[in-house]
């Protein structure tokens, strides 16, 4: 996040910046002149709608954070059929909940342009799977760009747009993490006034997907297909950037994978051509058949599925079958899993060409063997204070380690590492409570399913309709830290504050369960350990579901709010009561509690006082602070 | 092809995407091309944090190649450890000496022990042998914020003369993307950092 995000508000066209791949993206929001956004937040598209939040009100753009990527599909396209241009941004899973709206609003189409940014996650940094969401486009039949740098970033949301409203169709923008998370240059282009009022024409057969209507309509829509072919045999965005000096070597790619593709080649002193490829749905056959029949081999460098190459393979097939084609399909130069590296990509080019690497990349693994047997992993915690470590804390006290947990998505993930290890089936968003209610009809074993706030609105509401119509027996855990946390803290209905700042409507989660017409419903604060635990073994006696909602701030936000205002957090203390028999280290894992020269001490910038070790510590040598903790 | 390749290692919540932007906006504004690659989420989760930072005309990839880094500014020794297949026998390692322990190590008995600075500087020497250490903690607390230790280390990796960016530039960056309010703290860190080097000669 910029420290000031107004710089991208600037009408400066010329000027030179250096911006994250979804701050330029943001950026072309406000060149377009998009006046509705939409997102559900998700890594790595987060910073696009949180950036956007903070210009909306001066940008003049509607920007909310809907409930999930399904309706934000809907609402961005509610606004796109009335003629107002729109985007919606959400990481590649969300395409999967938003994708019924979306594969009909094809046949529909659009009047205002309409941008759908699906943020990919090859290497799963915050993901769980790393989809191939060009896929998509082949399923939808809609338009595919595929940024490299940020630059490419703001350009392409403008030229997105462009597509759109010349095709009436919404155009997929899709990026991955090193794309989004990437900062690069970037030169402004001139501000384009939004349009801020649309008007909605009636015509049911064009906007009304009912039988007699879609069959016309999937026709129409193969119409545009044909015509987006032309503009992408045309696109600036599918082109040969560099020409070697003779024809042996063509390397065709597009995304991040062609960034690491030319330094590769530069590394290996290749001189191949390139035809870089900006705009993959429609594929630019005729383009590629020239650059095809140009080379005696093509490479296709490109991460995770083989997209383009089945496409550059079939072409070959049909009108250059003397050309040789590698990539990932029969045998494998590159891998179809993870991210890539200019390592990879340089010793796929090296077994293809039968260059030798100037460097040898097994002597650095090997020396670094020697060194990363003295490391230990590192990976994310549990914060020091976070409320869901007392919420799992009680519940494997409550149930004595022996329920099942499916969980959910968000920090409370973390959850699954030892010392608490609570988690047993994760897969998607809201999947807890479905999930639960098959896990505990299978076993009969007591299940406890944990899910967020703002996972709880996204997803678990039908299925905690579906639990309580069937009576499915197991008990609901919302760990509800009043935030979306793991995506840098948006709002979400249950703070009743929208996404750019106002007061909204408070939507309380026992009030939505309740009226899912579960019985047994309460709210507990976490750090009230005793109290929640009882609670816990009350709602595992219930026949059916119920329902106990975990209620306590992110520590984050607690600790930025006191130190917005200048109050210092009070750290719990260690006595000469502790005996270093490590209990509470073992049981909670806190990052706040550390051993210096075989003593426990309180990391005193970490500690926010949350009582919970206080409470757990078998000598009582744990002492709060004198307000009595920042529970 | 001239591309100076330096990562930033440490632990989330060390500041090491602000150091990012410092160093990244820095060499924008004196013209040169650049790409600082940053992994959100683990930030501040107290995981394993990597920043990237590629200065050159002809650096389009986000991440570095193994064995090409110029400098490795490490937060923390066992996350600079983390990073060596990036460093060659050329590459110069700006590390703050103070061991962050991961607090899953107090869990399992088993578990490997805990390296010495020592061993930890044994293990670097294998790739190169500049080292630069430095307690940034003390320094940081000198210039009145522990949390400015993302900054010490800037002014030390200035101070070498190594970066492709001018001081002043540097200077002027931290001056444009530090809250008004923390400037002076961090100013100060980066001139402890940077005398840190010159008392060294």
């Amino acid at each position: 996040m910029p420290p000031n995000p107004e710089k991208l508000l600037e009408d400066h066209a010329g000027k030179q910046v250096l911006l994250l791949g979804n701050e330029a993206i943001a950026r072309g929001v406000i060149e377009a002149g998009i006046s509705v956004v939409t997102t559900y937040p998700g890594t790595p598209a987060s910073e696009i709608g949180d950036t956007i939040s903070r210009l909306a009100a001066k940008a003049e753009i509607y920007m909310e954070y809907s409930v999930n990527e399904k309706v934000a599909v809907e609402v961005a396209a509610g606004a796109a059929v009335c003629g107002i241009r729109a985007l919606t941004a959400m990481k590649h899973v969300g395409l999967n909940v938003a994708a019924d709206a979306v594969m009909t609003l094809a046949y529909i189409g659009v009047r205002g342009g309409y941008v759908i940014v699906t943020a990919g996650d090859p290497e799963c940094y915050s993901s769980q799977n790393e989809q191939d969401n060009r896929l998509y486009a082949l399923l939808s039949n809609l338009p595919c760009l595929e940024p490299s740098n940020p630059q490419e970033c703001k350009d392409m949301v403008k030229y997105a747009v462009q597509i759109s409203e010349k095709l009436e169709l919404p155009v997929l923008l899709r990026t991955v993490t090193r794309v989004n998370h990437t900062r690069g240059p970037v030169v402004y282009g001139s501000i384009e006034k939004p349009r801020l009022e649309g008007e909605f024409l009636r015509d049911v057969r064009r906007f009304v997907a009912v039988p007699h209507h879609a069959r016309p309509m999937h026709v129409r829509l193969l119409q545009k297909v044909e015509m987006a072919k032309e503009i992408s045999e045309n696109s600036p965005y599918n082109r040969v950037v560099y020409r070697a000096s003779d024809s042996r070597i063509g390397i065709i790619s597009s995304s991040a994978a062609y960034n690491y593709a030319v330094e590769a080649a530069d590394f290996l002193g290749l001189d191949a051509s390139f035809l870089k490829i900006g705009m993959s749905h429609p594929f630019p056959e005729k383009k590629v058949t020239e650059f095809l029949k140009e080379h005696e081999k093509v490479i296709v460098v490109e991460e995770l599925e083989p997209y383009l190459e089945m496409q550059v393979k079939a072409l070959a097939l049909d009108y250059v079958p003397e050309v040789k084609i590698y990539g990932k399909m029969r045998k494998q130069y590159f891998p179809r899993a993870s991210e890539f590296s200019t390592r990879i990509v340089a010793e796929g080019l090296a077994k293809i060409t039968g260059i030798q690497l100037p460097i040898d990349f097994n002597k650095i693994d090997e020396r670094f063997n020697e060194v990363s047997q003295i490391l230990m992993r590192r990976p994310p915690v549990l914060c020091a204070g976070c409320p869901h470590r007392a919420s799992f804390y009680v519940l494997k006290k409550a149930t004595k380690s022996k329920a099942l947990f499916p969980t959910d998505i968000g920090c409370y993930a973390l959850g699954i590492a030892p010392p608490l290890s609570v988690g047993d089936l994760l897969i998607c968003m809201g999947a807890s409570v479905g999930t639960a209610g098959g896990v505990s009809r299978a076993t009969g074993v007591d299940t406890v399913a944990i899910i967020g706030d703002s996972t709880f609105f996204h997803a678990g509401i039908p299925a905690l309709v579906n639990a309580v119509y069937n009576n499915h027996k197991f008990t609901l855990a919302v760990v509800d830290n009043l935030t979306t946390a793991m995506t840098g803290h948006q709002p979400h209905p249950g703070i009743g504050k929208t996404g750019t700042g106002e007061l909204g409507k408070r939507v309380l989660i026992e009030k939505v369960a309740q009226g899912c017409g579960v019985q047994f419903v309460k709210v507990v604060n976490p750090f009230n350990v005793e109290e929640s635990i009882k609670m816990v073994k009350e709602a595992l006696e219930i026949p059916g579901p119920s329902v106990i909602v975990f209620r306590a701030p992110c520590a984050l936000l607690l600790v930025r709010e006191k130190r917005r205002k200048g109050e210092r957090l009070e750290p719990c203390k260690i006595s000469e009561a502790c005996t270093n028999c490590m209990a509470c280290i073992k049981v909670l894992g806190c990052p706040a509690l550390i051993v210096r020269e075989g003593t426990v001490i309180i990391d005193e910038t970490l500690c926010t006082g949350c009582s919970l070790c206080a409470q757990i510590c078998p000598y009582q040598a744990i002492e709060l602070p004198e307000k009595g903790g920042n529970k | 092809m001239n591309i100076f390749n330096l990562l930033l290692a440490g632990v989330g919540g060390q500041g090491i995407l602000l150091a990012a932007e410092v160093l990244g906006t820095a060499a924008l504004s004196e013209g040169l091309n650049v790409r600082v690659s940053e992994i959100h989420g683990a930030a501040q989760r107290g995981g394993a944090v990597v920043s990237n930072i590629r200065i050159g005309e002809r650096a389009l990839a986000p991440t570095i190649t193994e064995g090409t880094a110029d400098m490795i500014l490490g937060l923390e020794p066992l996350e600079t450890l983390r990073n060596l297949k990036f460093a060659s026998d050329k590459t110069l390692v700006i590390m703050s000496s103070e061991i962050i322990i991961p607090t899953g190590v107090y869990l399992k008995a088993s578990e490997v022990p805990i390296p010495t600075l020592e061993t930890i500087l044994e293990k670097i020497r294998l790739f190169t042998g500049n080292v630069i250490t430095v307690k940034a903690s003390d320094l940081a607390r000198k210039a009145g914020n522990i949390l400015t230790r993302n900054i010490v280390l800037i002014g030390i990796s200035a101070a070498t003369g190594k970066l492709p960016m001018k001081t002043e530039t540097l200077k002027r960056v931290i001056e444009e993307l530090v809250p008004a309010r923390y400037l002076e703290v961090n100013l100060k860190a980066f001139e402890l950092g940077y005398d840190y080097v010159k008392s060294m000669r």
